[in-house]
């Protein structure tokens, strides 16, 4: 039970219930809010020491990002 | 008491910049204000980056950390200070 | 990495995921994750990972970047 472990647990407890019960249902909150699981995540898979999890866990992440707001941006276009 | 050596009391000054600026960006309610606060929470942060380990390469990774962190300010504050107004 | 610093930038994680949620405005919100963002990255170079703590640090930003062009879009 290393701090990391418990910092990156306690990351993605918050954040996902923060993502599942927003304060204002909106897309923006919530795609704000998944970020915080996204590091929490990374913590624990920090804590196990697995490099290139990092590193490929770090990358496909902007780009999910990325994905989410062409997303975003097409669904209020249309609406 | 152990004894803190030189490093050890620049770190640490570096870390508790680090925490009074991110309670001082956490209790500011104006969102200009904010900004400059988020500055000195990322030069401290940088610096004791740069301070923690006794490894050439950390240097690299401070100077990214840097780097990074000041682009995305200015990318905040631009898009706070001018996004309304493109819109019309 | 001692204790005071462990408190220490494990005290700007959970200030920085706090206000994260708690925060109603956008900008406000992303300023804050950007408080989280400054917690985490130490916690990489404790562990010796310089070069994921590079590639992080120059990603990390990007994915902000990413998500000011949706806000900028919704919130004015």
């Amino acid at each position: 039970m290393n701090p990391e472990f418990v910092l990156g647990l306690f990351l993605i407890l918050a954040g996902t219930v923060s993502v599942a019960f927003p304060r204002r249902k909106d897309y923006i909150t919530r795609l704000i809010n998944l970020e915080i699981p996204a590091w929490g995540l990374l913590l624990l898979m920090l804590s196990y020491n697995e490099a290139l999890a990092l590193l490929t866990f770090g990358a496909v992440t902007a780009l999910t990002v990325y994905i989410f707001v062409r997303v975003i941006q097409k669904r209020e276009g249309d609406a | 008491m152990e004894v803190i050596t030189t490093q050890e009391i620049a770190i640490l000054v570096c870390a508790a910049i680090g925490v009074i600026s991110a309670v001082r960006v956490i209790a500011e309610r104006n969102t200009m204000k904010k900004l400059p606060f988020l500055n000195v929470l990322s030069f401290a942060i940088a610096g004791s980056l740069a301070l923690l380990l006794p490894d050439p390469l950390t240097i690299l990774a401070a100077a990214a950390y840097f780097v990074g962190t000041t682009l995305e300010s200015n990318a905040i504050a631009s898009s706070y200070a001018g996004g309304p107004k493109n819109d019309e | 990495m001692n204790e005071l610093l462990l408190g220490a930038f494990g005290a700007l994680l959970v200030l920085g995921a706090g206000a994260t949620i708690l925060e109603h405005d956008p900008y406000k919100k992303i300023i804050s994750l950007s408080v989280l963002i400054g917690g985490a990255i130490p916690f990489i170079v404790d562990r010796g990972l310089l070069d994921v703590a590079t590639a992080v640090a120059l990603i990390a930003p990007l994915s902000t970047i990413f998500i000011l062009m949706a806000v900028r879009r919704a919130a004015p």
